[in-house]
């Protein structure tokens, strides 16, 4: 727990590019964060990211790429809810089912 | 628990004697089959991962950052502790180890009226452990050790960094084998020998590297409860302070290293051996190795290193897939150390399954045999309720649904997309619902004494 090790977990803090491996099903171009040279799998996340990140820093199309992409990961976050209490239910009534069957 | 069980099972035992109707349900966990006869055990399994995966989704509903942050950075208090509380603490430590020692030595041989046996098993081991994550971990200011080293000269050797945790993680291991394999609560006179040498090379340690180095990176006792104490609600920072139970291990510089993770697994992984031991399967299963000629002096350290492989190389591919499926350029060693400590709530969750019925049951007897340690009367053992099962499972259970809203929360915090935080969950929640069906199982099961040992 040394505070010169400390660092490598934390995104805030992270060392520049800290984001480098690519992961095993890599975009062919990665979008890198000018700001902090970290990288990702495309530009939605990148823009994700600054305006977390780099809050402060921002330009204004920057800025503008932020907002568009909330918007759109607000409609994905609508869609996955509506699966996930699908799935929600599927599990909670096969167990009834299973349930009313075995006792 | 099987050394330690069996204890249990002595002491109830000799209750049953006088109440013969009620001591079906006393041997702690292993009265929970019993009690569940009407649902299946594969019905029962699937359940319990049900519950799991449902709190997944569930979890996955949680998608405002700001909710989180305020729900993790929740904090009441910070008083300060007085100067009497951390003399009071050292008191204790240095009061029950000498109390450890003499009544190990010149107490009764029996181990279920020895309060040696009985201090350290109910009262450190059960009941202590579970106030670390309960309630705080006090452990720095009670650790006898630590009292005893703090005074010693120190030669300040350097500690070599490449060897980090790695010396805790062996050691960890170690303790638990000795204590599947060897006497340790059986003999008071051989606990002592245990006690005594685990003293000896923490002083020598401290001497050796500095008391504050040894405590902090080798001491495993020390670095365990340390752990566990960051899932208590009670910390100390500037003061102590009131949190949410769990929020503490969502900090991001808790566990820096891959040693620290490795630690993290063993904690997990012993919790579960300690119970495996004691189910018939491993009976049968160690009586037919030993027949095909595998020495039985090898059969424990082997089966404890290679389970502790296996859950470890569970660990990593769940690490793997959740990179893969977050996509994310973030190196896979930085997700394990993220993604680890939500394990600590398994591990704690179960030690409370292992342990609560069990410290229960033979609290009068450790608080008789502390009120005359020299000449005990007979032991005396609370006979728990039927239902009480339940509350162990619930244990079990409770412990996943927390590490499930940590990691959540993690994930959160370590990736920029929401949907990339919930994909990278993936492939953990596969695995603890996995884990979560197979300590139910071994929960589930009758006890048996494993065999070859002394």
């Amino acid at each position: 727990m040394s505070g010169e090790r400390a660092s490598a977990g934390d995104r805030t803090t992270a060392p520049t590019g800290e984001r480098a491996a690519p992961p095993p099903n890599p975009p062919e171009e990665p979008a890198v964060c000018g700001h902090c040279g970290d990288r990702f799998a495309d530009d939605r996340l990148l823009a994700l990211h600054r305006g977390r990140a780099h809050r402060e820093a921002l330009t204004d199309a920057e800025i503008e790429a932020y907002r568009e992409a909330r918007t759109e990961e607000r409609d994905d976050v609508r869609l996955f809810r509506v699966k996930a209490l699908g799935l929600l239910l599927l599990i909670y009534f096969g167990f009834i089912y299973v349930y009313a069957f075995v006792l | 628990m099987t050394r330690r069980r069996r204890l249990a099972v002595a002491a109830v035992g000799l209750l049953a004697a006088a109440v013969a109707p009620v001591a079906a349900h006393g041997a702690g966990l292993s009265g929970a089959a019993d009690r569940s006869l009407s649902v299946p055990t594969w019905l029962f399994l699937t359940t319990g991962g049900g519950v799991i995966g449902a709190s997944f989704l569930l979890a996955s509903f949680v998608t405002d950052r700001s909710f989180i942050r305020r729900v993790h950075g929740w904090r009441r208090g910070g008083l300060r502790p007085a100067r009497a509380a951390r003399w009071l603490g050292r008191a204790v430590g240095l009061g029950g180890l000498a109390a450890v020692l003499v009544a190990g030595l010149v107490g009764p041989r029996e181990a279920t009226r020895n309060a040696a046996v009985l201090t350290v098993w109910v009262g450190w081991w059960s009941g202590y452990t579970m106030t670390t994550y309960l309630v705080g971990n006090s452990w720095p200011a009670v650790d006898p050790w630590r009292t005893l080293a703090a005074p010693l000269p120190s030669l300040d050797v350097d500690y070599p960094d490449r060897l980090d945790a790695w010396p805790s993680v062996a050691a960890l291991l170690g303790l638990v084998w000795l204590e599947v394999v060897s006497p340790v609560a059986d003999r008071p006179r051989f606990l002592v020998g245990v006690v005594t040498a685990y003293g000896v090379v923490t002083l020598a340690g401290a001497v050796v590297f500095g008391a504050d180095v040894w405590f902090r990176r080798v001491d495993p006792v020390a670095r365990l409860f340390r752990y566990f104490g960051r899932m208590a609600p009670l910390h100390y920072d500037d003061g102590v302070r009131l949190r949410l139970p769990g929020v503490g291990l969502d900090e991001p510089r808790l566990v820096t290293s891959r040693a620290e993770v490795a630690f993290i697994v063993a904690v997990l992984w012993v919790t579960t051996f300690d119970g495996l031991v004691a189910t018939p399967l491993w009976r049968d299963a160690a009586v037919a190795v030993v027949g095909a000629g595998v020495p039985p002096g090898l059969l424990y350290p082997a089966a404890l290193v290679a389970g502790y492989a296996a859950v470890c190389g569970v660990y990593a591919l769940a690490v793997r897939y959740s990179k893969r499926a977050a996509r994310t350029y973030l190196p896979a060693d930085v997700l394990a150390r993220r993604f680890a400590p939500p394990l600590l709530a398994i591990a704690a969750g179960y030690h409370l399954a292992h342990f609560l019925g069990y410290f229960l049951e033979l609290a009068p007897a450790l608080a008789t045999a502390a009120v005359a340690p020299l000449s005990p009367p007979e032991p005396v053992a609370l006979v728990l309720p039927g239902w009480f099962g339940g509350i162990e499972l619930a244990g079990v259970l409770l412990g996943h649904l927390l590490a499930i809203w940590v990691a959540h929360a993690a994930a959160y915090d370590v990736f920029p997309g929401k949907l990339q935080a919930v994909r990278s969950q993936y492939g953990i929640t596969v695995a603890m619902v996995c884990y979560t069906m197979a300590s139910l199982w071994i929960v589930s099961q009758p006890y048996a004494v494993p065999p070859y040992v002394t």
